[in-house]
C-alpha cells in the first residue's frame, strides 16, 4: 500500500522539478523560500497565485510535513520490508529441508490433491451379494496424478470385473497373473497411457492403483465383486467395510529392505514382508478434502422372501418395499468411510428358510449351491473351562475397549460355579489374571471383574505369545468331562494373519476358539478364519447398542455344537464332483450348512448326515429338482477352491499350488492372492517430459477409535508476531510523534 | 490525525503487550508449577499449579548443557502448553516412549542448540532421573507425517516443537522432533515415521 501511495506521489515530484517550467510561481516563492531556509527543489508550485501570502504560509508548512511524511514512511517501508523479508525467505528455505518427498520443484506444498468419491451397488439375490463398487479419483491439482489407494472388501468377496472410465469411455479390465499385470500397468503408466491395477494384499485387502489422471479430471474404476450373504439364526446380515484399522506388524523392522520410499506408514518387518503395502495411513475425516471418502450406498434386497425387518446397527436406514424387493440406502444420501455399513434382515417368524437349492449352468457346467440349518436344538451343558483373551492394544483405544470390556463382563455372566475361567489381556506383553484356570466363585468373579474394569488400551498387538498362553494349558487339563474354550475379544489389526492361523491350527487340540470381533471396522478376515481354524464361531460387535444380541447367541451355541462329524452326499457318480467345502466344520446353534458343488446335475436328492450332541445319529435329504435359479454360483465355487487349496497349504506346510490357482482364478475371471486385474487405454495422453506425481491416498480413522498414530500438536505462539506488530506500530507512531514535534518547533 | 495517530499507538501498544505477555507467562507459569511439583513430589500424588489449572505437573525437563530446566506438564491440550511443554504420552510405566512437545517461542525455543550426544535429563514424580542422550533431530511435516506411538522403541524421547524457529507463522505444517534415547538403551536407530 505504502509503494503505490509513493509510486502515485512521484509524478508531482517530478513535475516540479524541470526548471522554469513556472516561473511565476517560482519567483513569487523566492521572497520567502530564504527565510525558511527550506532546499528549493522542494517548494511546491501554483499556490502562491491564487492565495495571500499567510494562507501560503500555512500551506507551504502542511505540505512540507507531508513531504517530509512521505520520506519518512518510504524509509519504514523500507525497514519494514527489511525486517520482514529475511522471515519470508526463512520460511521458504525450510520447505527446502531435505527428506521430505512431498514438496514439488517450486517449493510448493502439495496439497492432498485426489478427491475420491466411492458408490456401492449391492444386489441380493439369494444367498449371494452381487456388488458394483465405483472409486472416482478426481484430480484437484493443475499436475498429473497417479492415485494409489489401498481399501477393504468383504472377507469372502470374489472380485470379478475391473473397468476404467475416463469420461465417456469405458475399458474393460483383464484378468492377468499378479506380476504380468503389475507390469503391464507400469508400462502403461510410464507411456502416459490412461491405466488401472488393482491387486489382492490380503483376502479382504486389496490396492488400487490408477495412472495418469490429468489435471482436473476424474478417472473412475468399476470394480464387481460377489460376497455370500450371512444366515445366522434366521438372521440375514450383509457388511460392507469402508476403512480398515491400522495394523500392528509384529517382527523386527527390515533393516536392508529397498529403501524406496514405501506407500504406508510400517516398514516391511521380518513377520510382515509387505508391511508397507498394507497400512495405509489413516486419518481423521477432518484431514481430507470435504467431499473426499464419501461412499453412496444402494442396496436392493430380492431375497425371493416376505420380510419382517430391515435393520442395520451401523448406520440410519431409508428402505422403501415394493413387493417382496427392498431398496435400502443409509439416512441422508453419502457415508463418511468410517465404520463399516451392516444390514440385517429377517423373513418373517415361522417363514425362515431351513433349507435351499440354488442351481447354475455355466461353460456348460452344473454348479449346485445348497444351504440347510439342522434346526436341532441339542443341548448338553457340560463343565467348561473358559479362558477370555482380551486386546487392549493401542488399535483398540476409545470405543473398542469399552465394547470390549462389557462383551467380557456378558462373558463372565455366563459362568457357573461347575465352571473354570480365566482372564487373559495381551498389548506387547501377555498378562493372564490366574496363573491357571479357577472356579469361578463369587470370590474369584468379583476380582476377575475389577481386573476387567482396569483394563486400558496402550501398546502393540503381540497375538502369538497371548494365544499359546489361552491354548496352552489345555494339555494338563485334559479330562473328557470339561470342555475348554477360548473366547478371543479383538479387533484383529494385525499384519501377520497367515502365522497366527498356522499357530491356532497347531495349539488347538481339543479346545475350541471362539473370535469377538470388536470395533467399526475390525479385520474380518481375521476373526473368521481364526474362528474357523479354532472350531468355533465368529461374532462381531458393532456398537455399544449391539453388544447383548450377538452375545447371547453366541453364548448360548457355544453350550455345545448341535452337530458334528458332518457328511454331505451329493448324487452322481463319483468322479467329476468337485464340492467345498471339503470337510465341513461343525456346525453351532442357528448356523446353516452352505455346500457348493461342480458336475453335480440338478436332480435326485443331496443327503447330508452328522452326529447330534447325545450320540445320535441325524439325516437329512435335500431334492434338488426344485433348485432355484442362480447367477455367480461358479465364482463361489472358484473362490471355495482357491481357499481350499490354500488351506491344503497350510496343513501340509507346503507353498500353495500357484499355478493351479492361477489357472482356476483366470478362467473363471476372478481375483487371487496371484492373479490380479489390470485395464490400459490404447492411446497415450501424458507426454513423457510432462512429470506425474503419486499420491497415497489415506483411509479414515474407524469411528470411535483413539489413534496410536499421534498427531503433531501445534507447537508455536503468535507471540513474535504480536511482537513485531507492536513493535513496528510503535515505531511508526514514534516517528510520526517526532516529526509532529520537529515541525512544530 | 492525533486520533488516528492515538489509535495506531493504542493498538501496537496492546499488540506488544499481548506479545510480550505470552513469553512472560511462560516465565511466571513455570514459578508457579515449580511449587506444584515440589508438592506432587513430596505427596506423590497430582497437584494442579492453580486451583482451576486442567493439567498438572508430571516431569521435570533437564538439559544440563543449555542450563535449563523445566517442567513438564500433562497432555498438551488447551493452554497447558503455554505454561510448560506438555508430555503427549508416555506412561507411567517406567521405560516406556516418551513424547513431549513444548513451543518453540518460549520453552522449547533452546531446542535448537541441542547437537546429538548431548544429555537431556528427565525426573519422574518419584525423584529419580533417566539420562537420555541426543541421537539426532529432523524436521517433518506435520500434514503428512503422524507419530507412531505403537513402533517407538522403549526407552525413546521425542522433543517437538515448531519449525523454523523464527518463523512468525504460528500455525506452521513443519515440527523439529529432536530423539533421544534413555543411557544404556541405546539401539540401532530405526526409522519409525515415514512420510506420506
Amino acid at each position: 500500500m505504502m509503494l503505490s501511495y509513493l509510486r502515485l506521489y512521484s509524478p508531482v515530484l517530478d513535475r516540479s522539478s524541470p526548471p522554469g517550467s513556472s516561473a511565476v510561481a517560482s519567483k513569487t516563492r523566492c521572497e520567502y523560500v530564504p527565510v525558511r531556509s527550506a532546499p528549493p527543489s522542494m517548494a511546491p508550485h501554483g499556490f502562491g497565485n491564487h492565495r495571500g501570502a499567510t494562507s501560503d504560509f500555512a500551506g507551504s508548512r502542511r505540505l512540507r510535513f507531508k513531504r517530509i511524511g512521505e520520506g519518512i514512511s518510504l524509509w519504514l517501508a523500507v525497514l519494514l520490508m527489511l525486517f520482514v523479508h529475511p522471515l519470508y525467505a526463512e520460511a521458504n528455505e525450510a520447505d527446502n529441508v531435505g527428506q521430505l518427498h512431498f514438496v514439488d520443484g517450486q517449493g510448493q506444498w502439495q496439497e492432498p490433491a485426489l478427491v475420491l468419491d466411492s458408490e456401492f451397488d449391492i444386489q441380493v439375490s439369494g444367498l449371494i451379494a452381487d456388488t458394483r463398487l465405483l472409486r472416482s479419483f478426481r484430480n484437484t491439482s493443475d499436475q498429473w496424478r497417479e492415485g494409489v489407494f489401498v481399501f477393504p472388501l468383504p472377507e469372502k468377496a470374489s472380485v470379478y470385473g475391473l473397468t476404467m472410465k475416463v469420461g465417456e469411455r469405458t475399458i474393460e479390465g483383464k484378468v492377468q497373473p499378479k506380476e504380468t499385470a503389475r507390469r503391464t500397468y507400469e508400462n502403461a503408466k510410464q507411456a502416459g497411457q490412461h491405466a488401472a491395477n488393482v491387486e489382492q494384499q490380503r483376502p479382504n485387502l486389496f490396492t488400487a492403483r490408477v495412472a495418469n489422471i490429468p489435471p482436473g479430471e476424474t478417472v473412475s474404476v468399476e470394480l464387481k465383486y460377489q460376497q455370500p450373504v450371512q444366515y445366522q439364526a434366521g438372521v440375514f446380515e450383509l457388511t460392507v467395510p469402508t476403512t480398515l484399522t491400522p495394523r500392528y506388524m509384529p517382527g523386527a523392522p527390515v533393516r536392508n529392505a529397498p529403501d524406496q520410499w514405501q506407500g504406508g506408514w510400517a516398514l516391511p518387518t521380518s513377520e510382515v514382508p509387505d508391511a508397507g503395502a498394507i497400512s495405509p495411513f489413516t486419518v481423521t475425516p477432518a484431514d481430507v478434502a470435504d467431499d473426499s471418502h464419501r461412499a453412496v450406498i444402494n442396496l436392493v434386497i430380492d431375497s425371493g422372501l416376505p420380510l419382517e425387518s430391515v435393520s442395520s446397527p451401523s448406520h440410519r436406514l431409508a428402505s422403501s418395499q415394493d413387493g417382496q424387493t427392498f431398496r435400502i440406502r443409509p439416512d441422508g444420501g453419502e457415508v463418511l468411510m468410517n465404520r463399516d455399513f451392516v444390514v440385517r434382515w429377517r423373513p418373517v417368524a415361522g417363514l425362515e428358510p431351513s433349507a435351499a437349492v440354488f442351481h447354475q449352468s455355466w461353460q456348460g457346467e452344473d454348479y449346485l449351491m445348497a444351504m440347510l440349518v439342522p434346526g436341532e436344538n441339542g443341548t448338553m451343558a457340560l463343565p467348561r473351562d473358559l479362558v477370555f483373551v482380551i486386546d487392549t492394544s493401542g488399535s483398540m483405544a476409545g470405543e473398542s475397549i469399552r465394547q470390549a470390556r462389557s462383551a467380557l463382563q456378558a462373558g463372565l455372566d455366563t459362568l457357573t460355579p461347575r465352571d473354570r475361567f480365566n482372564v487373559i489381556q495381551f498389548n506387547s506383553q501377555t498378562h493372564s489374571l490366574f496363573m491357571q484356570p479357577e472356579v469361578a466363585t463369587g470370590n474369584n468373579l468379583a476380582r476377575a471383574r475389577r481386573y476387567v474394569d482396569r483394563l486400558r488400551a496402550d501398546g502393540g498387538t503381540e497375538m502369538a505369545p497371548a494365544l499359546s498362553r489361552a491354548l496352552e494349558s489345555a494339555s494338563e487339563s485334559e479330562d473328557g468331562a470339561r470342555v475348554r474354550q477360548v473366547i478371543f475379544i479383538t479387533d484383529g489389526a494385525v499384519g501377520n494373519e497367515a502365522a497366527l492361523f498356522r499357530q491356532i491350527r497347531q495349539q488347538l487340540g481339543k479346545q475350541r476358539l471362539f473370535t469377538v470381533g470388536i470395533g467399526s471396522a475390525p479385520n474380518r478376515h481375521f476373526m473368521r478364519e481364526a474362528a474357523r481354524w479354532g472350531r468355533g464361531t465368529y461374532t462381531a460387535i458393532h456398537s455399544p447398542s449391539d453388544v447383548d444380541g450377538p452375545l447371547q447367541a453366541l453364548f448360548s451355541a457355544m453350550e455345545s455344537p448341535v452337530l458334528t462329524d458332518i457328511r454331505v452326499d451329493w448324487p452322481g457318480q463319483e468322479t467329476g464332483k468337485e464340492f467345498f467345502p471339503r470337510r465341513p466344520g461343525d456346525l453351532f446353534q442357528g448356523e446353516p450348512l452352505i455346500h457348493v458343488v461342480r458336475g453335480a446335475p440338478a436332480m435326485g436328492e443331496l443327503k447330508v448326515s452328522g452326529r447330534l450332541p447325545g450320540g445320535k445319529d441325524w439325516t437329512r435329504t435335500l431334492d434338488l429338482q426344485q433348485a432355484a435359479p442362480a447367477s455367480g454360483l461358479h465364482r463361489h465355487w472358484a473362490r471355495e477352491k482357491i481357499d481350499g487349496l490354500e488351506d491344503e497349504a497350510r496343513v501340509t506346510g507346503r507353498e500353495p499350488d500357484k499355478a493351479g490357482i492361477t489357472e482356476l482364478a483366470v478362467s473363471h475371471g476372478l481375483m487371487s492372492a496371484y492373479t490380479s486385474f489390470v485395464a490400459v487405454d490404447s492411446t497415450p495422453v501424458r507426454s513423457s517430459e510432462t512429470p506425474m506425481e503419486t499420491d497415497n491416498l489415506p483411509t479414515l480413522l474407524p469411528a470411535g477409535s483413539q489413534t496410536g498414530m499421534l498427531r503433531y500438536p501445534q507447537t508455536a505462539t503468535s507471540a513474535p508476531l504480536l511482537i513485531a506488530l507492536g513493535l513496528v506500530g510503535l515505531m511508526f507512531s514514534l516517528a510520526i510523534v517526532l516529526l509532529q514535534r520537529r515541525t512544530l518547533s | 490525525m492525533t486520533k488516528l495517530l492515538l489509535l495506531l499507538l493504542t493498538s501496537s501498544a496492546t499488540l506488544l503487550v499481548f506479545g510480550l505477555w505470552i513469553p512472560l507467562k511462560a516465565v511466571i507459569a513455570q514459578e508457579l508449577l515449580e511449587v506444584a511439583w515440589a508438592e506432587s513430589q513430596a505427596r506423590q500424588t497430582d497437584s494442579r499449579p492453580w486451583p482451576w489449572a486442567d493439567t498438572w505437573p508430571v516431569a521435570r525437563l533437564a538439559i544440563p548443557e543449555l542450563n535449563d530446566t523445566m517442567i513438564v506438564l500433562a497432555d498438551t491440550h488447551g493452554e497447558s502448553l503455554a505454561f510448560g511443554p506438555g508430555r503427549l504420552t508416555g506412561s507411567e510405566d517406567p521405560g516406556g516412549a516418551v513424547i513431549i512437545a513444548g513451543h518453540r517461542d518460549t520453552h522449547f525455543r533452546s531446542l535448537k542448540a541441542l547437537e546429538t550426544g548431548n544429555e537431556v535429563r528427565l525426573q519422574g514424580r518419584d525423584g529419580r532421573w533417566q539420562s537420555y542422550l541426543v541421537e539426532g533431530a529432523r524436521v517433518v511435516d506435520s500434514r503428512s507425517e503422524l507419530i507412531d506411538t505403537q513402533r517407538l522403541p522403549a526407552g525413546t524421547l521425542l522433543l517437538v516443537t515448531c519449525y523454523p524457529f523464527d518463523s512468525v507463522d504460528a500455525g506452521g505444517p513443519l515440527r523439529y522432533v529432536v530423539r533421544a534415547s534413555a543411557k544404556g538403551k541405546q539401539r540401532e536407530q530405526i526409522d519409525t515415521v515415514a512420510g506420506i
